[in-house]
């Protein structure tokens, strides 16, 4: 497989994971997604063993592997941030102090730390925070490993 | 001198052309094992090919 016709292969599969992601949210079905989106890397990385031109060698498997390992160290600060304040609301931990505008109402439930669907917002912001983390950080190492060096050959 | 482009270059020895120009440029510093595949397709000793500099100084291998 030509490199080309890998790049292109991975514009459809990113065009079709958006459709699914549309239809999954329209039909109310999260594991359609999630099973298509690991279905989707899998075909990406068996058509990456098939590419017979030459797209990695050292230096851009350094660069890559600068950028992830930024990425991952500035990211996981942020998530596990998060993570906290979501293992909180399982655990169910009183902010102090105690809100008591609900003791009144029998059976009421606490107020919750965070709704559920603020946790997708926030979700859906890390996900851009990942992606936005890794593009700059592999502008940065491509431009400091001559990426877009030029030759007066 | 071995009347090369460095499109051949890096093809004989399995690494993009930006790679070679980056190296030529002084922005990346090859592998021992990229540097010997490089020295070995001139024939020549990886010394003659590459020098080491530290803080701008250039050091003496022998």
């Amino acid at each position: 497989m030509k490199k080309n016709t890998f790049y292109l292969l991975i514009g459809c599969i990113a065009l079709t994971l958006l459709a699914i992601f549309w239809y999954s949210v329209e039909i109310n079905n999260p594991l359609l997604i999630e099973i298509s989106f690991i279905l989707g890397i899998v075909i990406i990385y068996l058509a990456r063993r098939k590419v017979t031109d030459l797209i990695e060698d050292e230096r851009s498997a350094k660069i890559t592997e600068k950028a992830a390992l930024r990425t991952f160290q500035v990211f996981w600060v942020v998530f596990c941030a998060f993570s906290i304040s979501a293992v909180m609301q399982i655990l169910r931990v009183p902010s102090f102090p105690r809100n008591r505008t609900f003791e009144h109402i029998p059976n009421s439930l606490p107020p919750e730390i965070m709704p559920p669907r603020m946790i997708g917002y926030v979700q859906l912001g890390l996900l851009c925070l990942m992606i936005f983390l890794y593009v700059g950080f592999r502008l940065y190492y491509a431009r400091k490993y001559g990426d877009w060096e030029t030759d007066e050959e | 001198m071995h009347d090369m482009t460095q499109e051949d270059l890096a093809q004989a020895i399995g690494v993009t052309r930006q790679t070679i120009l980056a190296i030529e440029k002084g922005k990346y510093v090859p592998s021992l094992d990229l540097a010997f595949r490089i020295a070995r397709h001139f024939n020549v000793n990886v010394e003659e090919v590459f020098t080491y500099e530290v803080e701008g100084r250039t050091v003496d291998i022998d």
